[in-house]
């Protein structure tokens, strides 16, 4: 697939980026500050001159820095979307081929479930059944689809993506 | 655009979660020096000065945010209306509460009833003193302390008694919006408490961190 997962580091990129700003601001108006100061106390020398410059760095680093950062966020979001639509696909590609086995709707939750990895166990909790129940239902789905188990159903979908 | 905004029930219209860092940090930044300032050193100390500026610009930044930032956070998403506000009430009270891409109608009023008394406090406190830098004023008062009065000198020099009589508006004002504030973020509070029991949504979790998936 060409959309990655965000990793860790990207993840919290947005948040170190804001809190950089912010703390670029904070300094930035200090520096303003005392360079007004400064230049009501006295004519511009060489010292207002200094700090007036290192306040305008700083503004315009908080200018570079907001620009990443709302990129960075447009990207995020673009990532998110394009992992939304490819897991509505895969469920939507799931559904019809459920449908197509001719899977009742209580087949299709554990089918569903079993794909996600859940173990009898665990699927027979979610639904309030007993763990008999679930087993001859996986059972029953395994027939319809005509495969020999968990691990080939599982596979049965897995195989177009690697195509 | 709105429709960018998907929720995780899926499709559906819903705030950003979580809301942009620079949304959430200046957003308990500034309430953190709101609490400090209004309740904690009201006195006008030098640390008052010092968060009071450093409020300035985050206030500053948040609202530039709101012009160029993502799609949430600027004001375009949000823009105050009245009439908006009293429809959402009344869906609310109605049991027919609905989600929008970014703050409420009535969560849209607060919030720039909050800023706009901010910037009235701001404004009022660099009246007060005079707009002179905190790291000035520390000087200053550490001239004093050393038992240099010749500063207070100067400064009431230049005062006379029609800008004393400014000066105390200023603080007057500066006392009143700060007071109102605190009684709005009151307010703020239960609109936020009350609409996420309505929405059965947990609004506050949105502005803290992000969801964990
Ligand atoms: C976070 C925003 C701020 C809040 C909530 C706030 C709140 C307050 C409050 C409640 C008082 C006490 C008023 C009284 O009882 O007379 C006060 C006093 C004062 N504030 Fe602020 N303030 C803020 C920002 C600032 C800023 C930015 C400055 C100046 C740069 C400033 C300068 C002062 C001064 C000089 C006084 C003393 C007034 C006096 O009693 O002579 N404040 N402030
Ligand atoms: C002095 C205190 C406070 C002030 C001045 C304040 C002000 C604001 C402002 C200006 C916003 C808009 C944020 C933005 O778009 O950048 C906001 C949003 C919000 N605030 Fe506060 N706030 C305060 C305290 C609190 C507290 C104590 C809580 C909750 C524990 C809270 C919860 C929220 C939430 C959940 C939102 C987002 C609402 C939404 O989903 O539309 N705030 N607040």
């Amino acid at each position: 697939m060409t959309t990655p997962r965000p990793t860790a580091r990207s993840r919290h990129q947005p948040a170190l980026l804001a809190g950089f700003m912010l703390a670029q601001g904070v300094a930035a108006i200090f520096f303003i500050a005392d360079a007004v100061d400064d230049l009501m106390a006295a004519p511009p020398g060489l010292h207002v001159l200094a700090e007036a410059l290192v306040a305008a760095v700083l503004v315009v680093g908080i200018g570079v820095v907001g620009w990443q950062l709302r990129l960075t966020l447009e990207e995020m979001r673009r990532q998110e979307q394009a992992l939304d639509t490819a897991r509505g696909d895969f469920l939507r590609v799931v559904e019809e081929q459920f449908t197509t086995w001719d899977l009742t709707p209580a087949e299709k939750d554990v089918g569903l479930m079993a794909l996600k990895g859940a173990d009898v166990a665990e699927i027979a909790e979610a639904r309030g059944a007993a763990q008999g129940t679930v087993r001859a239902q996986l059972t029953r789905i395994y027939a319809k689809a005509g495969v020999s188990g968990r691990a080939q159903f599982a596979a049965w979908f897995v195989e177009d993506l690697l195509d | 655009m709105a429709a960018l905004n998907r929720g995780r029930a899926g499709g559906e219209v819903s705030p950003p979660n979580p809301w942009d860092p620079l949304v959430r940090f200046s957003h308990w930044f500034l309430a953190a020096a709101i609490v400090a300032n209004a309740l904690l050193n009201k006195e006008g100390g030098t640390w008052h000065i010092w968060i009071g500026w450093a409020a300035i610009a985050v206030l500053a930044i948040r609202i530039i945010w709101g012009v160029v930032g993502p799609y949430e956070a600027r004001f375009s998403a949000f823009p105050p209306s009245l009439r908006a506000a009293r429809r959402h009430v009344g869906a609310l009270f109605w049991g027919r509460a609905q989600e929008y891409p970014s703050h409420n109608p009535a969560g849209a009023l607060m919030v720039y009833a909050l800023w706009g008394l901010m910037a009235v406090t701001l404004a009022t406190g660099l009246v007060m003193t005079g707009a002179k830098g905190p790291m000035t004023i520390a000087s200053e008062k550490a001239a004093v302390a050393a038992g240099d009065w010749s500063v207070l000198v100067k400064e009431s020099d230049g005062h006379d008694g029609e800008h004393d009589d400014d000066d105390e508006i200023a603080e007057e004002i500066h006392e009143a919006a700060s007071n109102l504030i605190l009684f709005l973020a009151l307010l703020h509070l239960g609109g936020v408490l009350i609409e996420s029991k309505l929405l059965r949504r947990n609004l506050i979790r949105p502005m803290l961190w992000r969801r964990n998936t």
